[in-house]
């Protein structure tokens, strides 16, 4: 994803690569991973975590992680 | 029978096990409530109904998700009953499957219906039984609907998966599989295909189990040798993804045949959702709610019913004792006993029973809403900051509540470093137990701002454990790794039932604690207070506890409370932080027509007052508190450190607020 987020956004994960090991397992874990259509919920103030949801699930990671993904725009 | 229940966290195991055990174990709307094995008994049929920790597959990484996979290797049980969230089938089937392969009978719970329909999501049952070969049963946990059925295919059907293999993880896999079940033929119980597949995934347990009793270079050759063979044909990133991709295709499949989805209305989720993780207002919101809870608790309603309790127990009932005892002629030493021991130790700490509650309910609406992973979220920020992850608020929060759930609650965590910080911060948190110091304190001192004052209270134990993280995390428990990824639920309303349950459920510990553990204790401590090396119903200040006070009190005389009741009481409070109040009820014996908040005025100033309750929230983790970081960490060095730091830094605190406060001229 690019480094600017809004809520709003749409994507789709294509590469997860970059993504630290453990962060990869546990998304693994909660079924998201390439392919998989992801949206940007709400953003934390101060380079705080971000809220995705895919599949109808809501999720927060980290900035610096969520980053990492490559997301193309649907 | 033995009936293990398994499925992925948050999906109403625990709601089920309570309605069809009848007991009542911890329910809470956010991942990783239940954090060890519990055993129940079936209401109305025979066997044993376990309830589990949430996990998503058997591979665990966290110490709560090794307590299934361990359970699975080592204990024997008859039947699986797999809970699936209707509303979130395709994640869950990836452990359906695992649980498939182990080839024990399973059943399928099919829970969260109602949330489904909502969604818009409708599951054929019938279709999914057929598909998997095992029986499914549409429920509602939460109210109980389908239970009875539940349990009429639980005892009747026999439940053996019909179909095996429903997975074909591929012909090099596959080729794996059956060179891994050849080595360890005959040395277990356990499916082969089952321990060859979750080898393959990468599952420490299976890999430390099967090293143990097969050959283990056979067994890493065979996993290196498909590896590389995968990695040259198919230029997949690691077995375990392939592995999973594999079980993903077969899920797909079932899925798309047994689901209808329609489309519906944004839920109302999502809309308080942007309200409450708002950027501004997410922190704001949750200091708000805080001070919501502290007006409750000690202005608008806590207090007053406190004091018409007190009124009641010092009033009429202190007259059923006294003209009770006058009437069976009592000795003066069992008058005494009773009512400037017992009735003075163990009816000053019920006294604060409404408060408790009210905070109780509190905690239990937080916890059943589902705000709680959203402070997790709120907080991560400022978590991240000092070495921790947001996931430590969340043992921090039900640590207000008790230490003992709180620190439990850390095994959710996942990386060990982090996982043991909180541990040991955990104890900071102001749990209810302090909180009759508070009130009493508060009352007799600030009683224009009790409420603020108290808050000021829990924000010091917050920040203090933030800023020891800061330095721990910095010094002695550098962590390489942070791992933060939280599932946010969907919002549910909390019902009134379950709430009350869960209040009634952690403030009953309290009103036992006081009739067993405080009860003994205040007479243990009137023996101490009445008997001294002179003799017995000697003057207090003479007393065996005046002596061992004595010996402490001069090294409090900095912090502002020298005095041996003070040093007495502290003691005391290391075996349960209520005995505190239960004692200084005893020592300050108070006559009839006034009260211990006045008496206490000739004791205390306020600053001192003030010192007293700052020590009292930092300065040792309770007696069962330390047993639990004990079993926790496993290291005696740990525990005997969380006690150590805790003495330094509560005493250091109360030294810098007394002097200081002295020297801007504060009394
Ligand atoms: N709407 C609805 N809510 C449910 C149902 N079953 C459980 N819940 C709620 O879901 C939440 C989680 O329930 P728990 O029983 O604690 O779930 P668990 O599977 O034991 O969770 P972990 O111990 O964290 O793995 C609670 O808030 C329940 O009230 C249901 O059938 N329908
Ligand atoms: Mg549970």
């Amino acid at each position: 994803m690019n480094h600017s987020f809004k809520a709003g956004d749409k994507g789709k994960i294509v590469d997860l690569s970059h993504v630290s090991q453990l962060v990869q397992r546990r998304l693994l874990d909660l079924g998201i991973t390439e392919g998989s259509e992801v949206c940007v919920k709400c953003v934390m103030p101060f380079g705080g975590p971000i809220m995705i949801e895919s599949c109808g699930q809501c999720i927060g990671i980290r900035r610096k992680e969520a980053i990492q993904m490559e997301v193309v725009k649907i | 029978m033995e009936i293990a229940l398994i499925g992925n966290p948050n999906t109403g195991k625990t709601s089920l096990f309570n309605n069809l055990t009848g007991s009542y174990e911890y329910v809470g709307n956010w991942s990783g409530v239940t954090v060890e094995k519990k055993v129940g008994v079936f209401k109305n049929t025979q066997g044993h109904l376990i309830d589990l920790p949430g996990v998503y597959t058997l591979n665990p990484l966290s110490k709560d998700e090794g307590v299934v996979t361990s359970f699975f290797l080592t204990e024997s049980v008859d039947r699986l009953l797999n809970i699936l969230d209707a509303s979130q089938l395709e994640r869950n089937l990836h452990l359906t499957l695992q649980l498939l392969e182990f080839e024990k009978p399973v059943l399928i719970g099919l829970n969260m219906v109602d949330v489904a329909k909502k969604r818009g999501i409708q599951i054929n049952s019938a279709k999914l039984s057929a598909f998997l070969g095992v029986p499914v049963v549409p429920v509602v946990a939460r109210n109980g609907k389908g239970c009875d059925k539940l349990v009429d295919v639980i005892s009747t059907k026999s439940m053996k998966p019909v179909k095996k293999n429903l997975v074909y993880y591929g012909k090099e896999v596959e080729a794996a599989i059956a060179a891994i079940s050849a080595v360890i033929e005959g040395k277990t119980e356990h499916s082969q295909r089952f321990l060859a597949v979750q080898y393959l995934e990468g599952n420490e347990y299976v890999k430390n189990y099967l090293h143990q009793i097969a050959d283990a270079m056979k067994l890493s050759s065979i996993l290196s040798n498909l590896e590389s063979e995968l990695q040259n044909r198919y230029d997949c990133k690691s077995l375990a993804n392939f592995i999973y991709l594999k079980r993903k295709e077969t899920i797909e499949k079932i899925a798309a045949a047994v689901a209808v989805k329609t489309d519906t209305v944004i839920p109302l989720t999502e809309k308080i959702d942007s309200i409450v993780t708002n950027k501004y207002l997410g922190i704001p919101i949750f200091l708000l709610l805080m001070y919501l809870m502290f007006m409750l608790t000690f202005d608008w309603l806590g207090t007053p019913l406190s004091d018409m309790l007190d009124a009641f127990l010092t009033g009429p009932i202190t007259n059923l004792f006294e003209s009770a005892l006058t009437a069976i002629h009592a000795s003066a030493f069992i008058h005494a006993l009773i009512i400037e021991g017992l009735v003075a130790g163990v009816g000053g700490v019920l006294v604060f029973v409404p408060q408790i509650f009210i905070l109780f309910f509190f905690i239990s609406l937080l916890e059943d809403s589902g705000y709680m992973a959203r402070v997790a979220l709120v907080m991560d920020r400022i978590m991240e900051s000092v070495g921790l992850n947001g996931k430590a608020f969340i043992p921090m929060i039900i640590g207000f509540g008790c230490n003992v759930p709180g620190i439990m609650a850390a095994r959710t965590i996942e990386t060990p470093k982090e996982r043991l910080l909180t541990i040991l911060l955990t104890p900071l948190m102001s749990c209810s137990a302090r909180l009759p110091v508070y009130a009493l304190f508060v009352g007799g001192f600030f009683a224009g701002h009790r409420a603020l004052v108290v808050l000021s209270l829990y924000v010091l134990g917050i920040v203090v454990a933030l800023t020891l993280a800061k330095v721990f995390s910095s010094t002695i428990l550098k962590a390489e790794t942070s791992l933060f990824v939280i599932e946010l639920p969907p919002y549910r309303l909390p019902q009134f039932q379950s709430l009350w349950r869960s209040t009634w459920d952690k403030g009953k510990g309290f009103i036992r604690k006081a009739g067993t553990f405080i009860f003994a204790g205040s007479v243990f401590i009137w023996l101490l207070s009445y008997a001294g090396p002179n003799g017995l119903n000697v003057d207090m200040d003479h007393s065996f506890l005046a002596a061992i006070g004595g010996v402490i009190a001069p090294i409090l005389a900095p912090i502002g409370f020298g005095t041996w009741q003070a040093a007495a009481s502290l003691i005391t409070g290391f075996l349960a932080k209520e005995s505190i109040i239960s004692t200084m009820n005893i020592i300050y014996f108070v006559p009839k027509d006034s009260n211990l908040q006045g008496l206490l005025a000739n004791y205390y100033t306020p600053l001192a007052a003030y010192s007293f309750m700052v020590f009292i929230l930092l300065y040792i983790p309770c007696l069962a508190t330390t047993a639990t970081i004990y079993k926790e960490t496993g290291s005696k060095k740990w525990t005997a450190f969380a006690i150590g730091y805790a003495l330094v830094i509560a005493y250091v605190l109360a030294f810098l607020i007394y002097q200081g406060g002295k020297l801007f001229g504060l009394v």
